[in-house]
């Protein structure tokens, strides 16, 4: 017999109300570890899927809301290709669209003769060519909607034909639906502006002549925000939004599972009064009484943890597979929400069962054992 | 050498005074003898045990163990860890552990290791007639049993008291004969000091020492010639 043995015996005696509140604790981390995961997955779906045709920068309109609102004259990237060390500047339209009036696609429109069509790998047929309704859909989504070369796609109202089903590796553009760009701009009624400008720099990268190709950039881009592409997203609002909502439910979902846990815990100190009495006759001091308490906690939010883990990949895996979320979210986990999510739950369980400790070891023995 | 345990004046309200479960009590436990306190229900027999082991304080007047005054609950719970042993009316073993751990719960803290914890248990039940039975809760023991994996679990650490508040309370004639045979037995074989509480007289005849206590007062101490157990005649048939 351990220090552990009394613990996990007590609350395997009361198997249900255990089960319970283990549940409980779950269902609280994987809300943590979807909520948090998902949010993030948003963020790093886009900035991985932006950076995926080989793109080394991103203007964008400054203190844009989400990554759709911005706008910035079109003429504005033949500046930035003249720029030393820049090998092409692609003016790219980016929207959130129905296709055939079902799910959620993103759609990008991307000039003729962009160096980004070059850096598609296609599984089947062609690129779009130029004046022509003609689309290119991610692997995914074309599994998703059942779309092959050559079938007809309706994306803002307009019926595309599927040219070619593109292989990507990122969330975002295997569901994405890849447009000329000046048939987007007229549907959505935005000529002559884009959401932002993609730049790849000349090849090899050479990091002193990147850098000044940079600020060369930003000089002359004096209006607009120049970042690389995995640091655009953290400059739009909304994905601090969402981060900020996703960090308010985590921690509602979390102070719930600790209430929940206390709530157990009280429960089972006040049935179990006379017990606690009993160690406390055997010479059992407060601090060990006290232990026995917060171990029992703990053995909750850590299991609890544990299985909340695996239910929040689990969740954030059918949501990210959902539809709706198509391309938009990703189901992303890193080490870091695993570490976060356990801290919390080896916080919330000696939290949660502070309160019943303390009540059980401030009870004289004898008042205790007359509660038998 | 001090006495074991002293009371001096000691008393004890409750409910703000206007219940008095002990009152003006003095009484001196010696090293190694048996002391019976006996009284009929409600007169202050538990209640005064409870002060002498520091299961409860005192509203006024002192303890002493081993001729130092006992003051707080923290010193009361170092000494009852090493140097006292509690059997119980209703055996008060932790239902979620089986009888060899209900002995070793109460040595931890005492006995570093966990392997030493269960030889020692094992060991004590077995001197007890438990050696097949270690392994059984205590809803599967007899009464009898229980109160033997209790009494095993009071003298673990090897105390210098054993203290049973109506041990054969709970227990047939035959189980409560073999109980007292068991303290006694302990208490002469080790020179541990034993008192028992119990409204048993038959209970109380194996002890030199009766403590009469009515209405939370000692009115009379009488010394007289132990009588062995194996002479107690219609014990625990009081039983509830």
């Amino acid at each position: 017999m351990n220090g552990l043995t009394l613990p996990i015996r007590n609350l395997l005696s009361q198997p249900v109300r255990t089960s319970l509140t283990t549940l409980g604790v779950a269902v609280a981390v994987a809300g943590f570890i979807s909520l948090t995961g998902l949010t993030q997955g948003v963020e790093h779906s886009f900035s991985a899927g932006l950076g995926e045709p080989g793109v080394d920068i991103i203007v964008s309109a400054r203190d844009s809301f989400n990554l759709f609102s911005g706008s910035i004259p079109q003429g504005v990237a033949a500046q930035l290709a003249k720029v030393e060390g820049v090998a092409a500047a692609s003016p790219v339209l980016v929207n959130v669209t129905s296709a055939d009036d079902n799910a959620s696609i993103v759609v990008a429109g991307w000039p003729d003769g962009s160096p980004l069509w070059q850096g598609v790998t296609l599984l089947g047929g062609r690129i779009p060519q130029p004046g022509k309704w003609e689309v290119v859909l991610g692997n995914v989504i074309a599994d998703g909607l059942g779309k092959k070369v050559g079938d007809t796609i309706s994306l803002v109202d307009q019926p595309y034909t599927v040219v070619g089903i593109g292989s990507f590796t990122t969330a975002l553009n295997q569901n994405i639906a890849l447009v000329p760009l000046p048939g987007l701009q007229e549907l959505l009624g935005r000529e002559d502006t884009v959401t932002l400008i993609e730049v790849q720099l000349a090849r090899p990268l050479d990091p002193a002549r990147d850098a000044a190709a940079k600020a060369e950039l930003t000089r002359v881009a004096a209006r607009y925000q120049v970042s690389d592409t995995d640091q655009f997203t953290s400059n739009i609002r909304f994905f601090r939004l969402i981060q900020a909502i996703g960090s308010t439910v985590s921690l509602v979902v979390l102070v719930m599972a600790t209430i929940a846990i206390a709530n157990t815990l009280l429960m089972s100190v006040n049935e179990r009064t006379f017990e606690i009495g009993i160690l406390s006759a055997l010479g059992w001091p407060p601090p060990r009484i006290l232990r026995l308490i917060l171990a029992e906690g703990t053995v909750i939010s850590v299991v609890g943890g544990v299985i909340g883990i695996g239910l929040g990949v689990l969740t954030m895996d059918l949501v990210s597979r959902a539809e709706v979320a198509a391309g938009l979210m990703e189901s992303y986990i890193t080490p870091g929400i695993v570490v976060e999510a356990l801290i919390a739950v080896f916080v919330a369980g000696p939290v949660g069962a502070l309160y019943p400790a303390w009540r059980a070891i401030r009870l004289v023995p004898a008042e205790a054992l007359r509660r038998n | 050498m001090a006495a074991l345990i002293e009371l001096d004046h000691v008393r004890r309200e409750f409910d703000r005074g206007n219940i008095v479960g002990v009152d003006d009590v003095s009484l001196t436990i010696e090293r190694g003898e048996k002391v019976a306190i006996i009284g009929p229900s409600g007169s202050g027999k538990s209640t005064l045990l409870n002060l002498m082991c520091g299961l409860d304080l005192p509203t006024s007047g002192e303890v002493r163990f081993d001729g130092r005054r006992v003051r707080s609950a923290r010193e009361w719970t170092a000494i009852r860890a090493r140097r006292m042993g509690f059997v119980f009316q209703n055996f008060c073993l932790l239902p979620t552990l089986d009888a060899a751990e209900n002995v070793e719960v109460a040595m931890f803290g005492i006995v570093p290791t966990a392997r030493q914890r269960r030889e020692r248990a094992l060991d004590l039940l077995a001197r007890f007639g438990l050696a097949g039975r270690s392994h059984l809760e205590p809803p599967l023991l007899s009464g009898g049993e229980r109160q033997r994996v209790a009494i095993a679990r009071a003298i673990a650490n090897n105390p210098e008291v054993v203290v049973a508040d109506e041990p054969t309370g709970n227990l047939d004639r035959k189980a409560a004969q073999s109980t007292m045979e068991l303290l006694v037995g302990l208490q002469q074989s080790s020179g541990t000091a034993l008192v028992i509480v119990t409204h048993d007289p038959s209970v109380a005849a194996v002890c030199e020492r009766q403590v009469e206590i009515v209405d939370g007062r000692i009115v009379h101490v009488e010394h007289r010639t132990a009588r062995p157990p194996a002479m107690m005649a219609g014990v625990g048939e009081t039983a509830a």
